[in-house]
């Protein structure tokens, strides 16, 4: 059984959801444009109330977008920590050594645990509420102009949603033969250095040997099924933009501007 | 009887405080005797193989606890002694030829000895006996494992199981994908590991047939829950049950309800050919057809 | 009767291995279920994948209605034929069951417009309509199967090839397959060529062909074919349930001059044994 959820992708209906994936997309990568033009409390302030307003629209716990920031947790902490104590400037509250805390370091700690709490947040927002399949679709609709070039953006986008499709059969397998081996007597994630890279051929090797062989079967399959060339399909989906992406735009792009004009 | 395996109450929830828990199995209790044949039936997702999974401690109970062979594994077991705890605990997994990666064929088998600390010479001299077991040609010694047919890769992979010597030996639907004598030739081969080499077998299986030809004991699961355990006569004696399970019954049980259902008074629901051929007979009268 | 596949006296040799196929021939009648049996390794699958051009024979020729199988018509003779592969898994292109039944569409360039209305009346008659948002991972075999199926009614071929299709799915699962592929050509006039070593889908077949190591040794009716479990034996294969109760029963002594029977001429014979006794 898998434990592991796909893309993290959470099914449901919100405004969210229901926006085109090259919008979401886009407006993504805006957004953290904008963080970085955000440097102070207000600004700040401003964003994390529209991102708040977003994680509500999207009808989703708050609790799943808490759960995004563990992973990142140490990376995290340690920036802020750097920023806190090297960064100079503004009153000294506190120093040793090479170490010092300012009024000013905190407050740019403050900003640097905020720029990557609204990034996280964001992206978490995108991957729940976008399947893996639209965000590979987006990704294609964004690239299109770059067929003009002979650019092979349609089999990229085929490779990708294939990729992404394998992820679970592949997690899968690595969990089958990871107890496969240690009930052969194999122990990962202990030990020596030396001792754990030897212990990953035996993981690895099936690993890529399957993959292969997923690889060659999908390949027949595909093939008799029609398939000859990523370029010259007609497409089953389509994702077009809609009234609820441009008032979304529009409601970025007016923070956006405020968020410009009180930066200091 | 000894009792190699006993479970007391145990229960495993899949991602234990996430939104995501789900009970795999479900506060059970049960025990299998050494040397004996259980199979373990259940329709797909019922938990059997999460089941066989704590039997040599691929997983550990969320809650309660199991002995197998005298030694017990409970929530709070560390993971340091249960390297221990898997050497006498073969497990052959679904389509185990997906697990070989060695060079050749010989070092693959030797794999499961060596890691278990047993010495170059010695862990030689089970790889050949285990390919003798599972009808392995010595002359594939030297060969690529990835070289082989898919029925021959399968064996060596049972092989590298059986070169550890393991007194309970698990068996995850072995003969899936294979040809009708690929088939016989596995469940012979844990035949006779049970009967000349006092193994104890636990074998899921999707075969009724299997079960009857096979095994001395049955646990049914249902829902992550067992929900009989006994004989394989008793597990068959109630068609209907068996059909509310999502399980079949072995052909010839099937066969005699088809009768029964003809109007052929069968009685008791015979489960071999054998039995059923015996049942007709003395409803015939021998001899006297033409 | 039309054949609708023809192999004519061909040769096929896997690269740096001996020949598989030494002049072999078989026709296919269009509206038939042709059942080839024979163990693993006898080149069932490799005969399926050269009625479909996904390897390139060595000699002689293949006709796929009325099409010769080469370079140019390939792409013809694929839309008229479709697969069912062995693993569920290695066929599923697309991320949903949604999108891998459009992907033979689109492949064929299908209006965008046509497709979804395609898609759901496919969907619909395999009984996966409810599950199109699912996505691989979240689907039994069984259930992959039936939309590896779906995939294949959508571009309606004339011929269906069951490559296995059933042999890593339980018994259950095996019937439910069976019945639908059995369901989907009457209602589709479809010709199916079933490749397996399980004896109870070649007894549903109208033909049987057995290869064994790249030779047809034997080609007949089931029940023709059947009537010899000891040769089925020989060469790796189960004889059917019924001929081994038929052989258990003649052995005590109760025995009939027919060497075969299908589940309901045994029923119908036993019971009018019991009744004249």
């Amino acid at each position: 059984m898998s434990n592991f959820i796909f893309g993290r992708y959470l099914p449901g209906h919100s405004w969210i959801h229901q926006m085109s994936p090259q919008s979401k997309l886009l407006l993504s990568f805006y957004f953290v444009i904008i963080i970085f033009f955000a440097n102070n409390l207000i600004s700040y302030g401003i964003l994390s109330i529209l991102i708040l307003i977003v994680i509500l629209l999207s009808g989703i716990s708050i609790m799943y977008f808490l759960k995004g920031i563990r992973p990142l947790i140490w990376l995290i902490i340690f920036t802020v920590l750097l920023q806190i104590l090297f960064s100079s400037g503004g009153r000294v509250l506190w120093h040793f050594g090479p170490f010092s805390v300012t009024n000013e370091s905190l407050i740019n700690g403050g900003f640097i645990f905020m720029r990557f709490l609204l990034i996280i947040m964001i992206s978490t927002v995108l991957t729940l509420t976008t399947t893996p399949l639209a965000i590979a679709d987006g990704v294609q609709t964004i690239l299109k102009p770059l067929k003009k070039v002979k650019f092979p953006v349609d089999t990229l986008a085929l490779m990708l949603s294939i990729a992404l499709r394998f992820v679970p059969t592949l997690m899968d397998e690595m969990e089958t033969i990871m107890n496969a081996q240690r009930a052969r007597g194999v122990d990962f994630g202990s030990g020596s250095l030396k001792h754990r890279v030897k212990a990953a051929v035996p993981l690895l090797v099936p690993l890529f040997t399957g993959a292969i062989n997923h690889a060659e079967n999908l390949s027949t399959a595909m093939e008799a099924r029609g398939f000859s060339d990523s370029e010259h399909r007609t497409k089953y989906r389509q994702y077009r933009w809609q009234v609820k992406d441009t008032i979304s735009w529009l409601f970025f792009l007016a923070i956006g501007a405020v968020v410009i004009f009180i930066r200091k | 009887m000894d009792t190699a395996i006993s479970l007391n109450k145990v229960t495993h929830t899949y991602q234990a405080n996430t939104p995501f828990a789900q009970n795999a199995i479900d506060n059970v209790t049960l025990q299998i005797s050494k040397g004996s044949f259980t199979t373990i039936i259940g329709h797909t997702g019922s938990g059997k193989s999460t089941l066989v999974q704590h039997i040599n401690a691929l997983l550990k109970p969320t809650e309660g606890h199991l002995e197998v062979l005298g030694r017990v594994i409970d929530p709070n077991t560390t993971n340091k002694n249960l390297k221990a705890f898997r050497k006498h605990v073969g497990m052959v997994f679904q389509f185990p030829e997906k697990q070989l990666f060695e060079e050749t064929v010989l070092k693959d088998i030797m794999f499961g000895p060596k890691n278990y600390g047993v010495n170059d010479g010695e862990a030689k001299k089970s790889a050949f006996n285990a390919m003798e077991l599972v009808g392995l040609d010595k002359a594939l010694a030297d060969k690529s494992p990835f070289d082989l047919s898919g029925g021959q890769m399968r064996r060596v992979a049972i092989a590298g199981v059986l070169a550890m010597n393991p007194e309970i030996l698990i068996l995850d639907e072995p003969t899936a994908g294979l040809d009708p004598r690929g088939h016989q030739e596995i469940m012979d081969l844990a035949r006779y590991l049970n009967k000349n080499k006092q193994m104890t077998i636990v074998l899921i299986t999707h075969q009724m047939d299997d079960v009857i030809d096979y095994a001395t004991n049955v646990i049914v699961m249902d829902k992550g829950k067992v929900v009989k355990v006994g004989s394989p006569a008793q597990v068959f004696s109630d068609p209907k049950w068996v059909y509310g399970m999502q399980l079949d019954l072995p052909s010839s049980a099937e066969f005699a309800q088809q009768l029964k259902k003809a109007g052929v008074n069968i009685g008791q629901l015979p489960l071999t050919i054998d039995a059923l051929a015996d049942r007709i007979v003395r409803l015939v009268g021998k001899g006297d057809t033409k | 009767m039309k054949d609708i596949v023809q192999v004519d006296k061909i040769s096929y040799n896997y690269p740096d291995q001996p020949l598989l196929f030494d002049q072999l021939s078989l026709d296919v009648h269009e509206g038939e279920w042709l059942a080839i049996i024979g163990q693993n390794g006898s080149g069932k699958s490799t005969l399926a994948r050269l009625i479909d051009g996904l390897i390139v024979l060595n000699e002689g020729h293949i006709t796929v209605d009325g099409l010769q199988v080469n370079d140019q018509n390939i792409y013809n003779v694929r839309s008229k034929i479709g697969i069912v592969f062995q693993n569920p898994e290695d066929q599923f292109v697309g991320a949903t069951v949604e999108d891998d039944v459009a992907f033979g569409l689109e492949n064929q360039l299908f209006d965008r417009s046509k497709m979804h209305d395609i898609v759901e009346e496919s969907l619909k008659s395999v009984g996966m309509w409810d599950f199109r948002e699912r996505i691989p991972a979240n689907l039994s075999g069984g259930q992959k199967q039936r939309v590896a199926i779906a995939g294949i009614i959508a571009l309606s071929p004339k011929i269906i090839i069951l490559d296995e299709a059933t042999s890593m799915l339980d018994p259950r699962g095996r019937k439910e397959i069976l019945e639908l592929v059995q369901r989907l050509k009457n209602e589709n006039h479809l010709t199916v060529i079933s490749i397996t070593h399980d004896i109870d889908e070649a007894a549903g077949a109208d033909r049987v062909v057995i290869l064994n190591h790249g030779e047809i040794i034997d080609e007949n009716t089931p029940r023709g074919i059947f009537s010899h479990p000891d040769k089925l034996r020989q060469i790796g294969l189960d004889a059917p349930y019924t001929s081994k109760l038929l052989a258990a029963l003649s052995k005590r002594g109760v025995s009939d001059e027919k060497s075969y029977m299908n589940d309901e001429e045994l029923i119908a014979w036993i019971q009018q044994l019991v009744s004249t006794k």
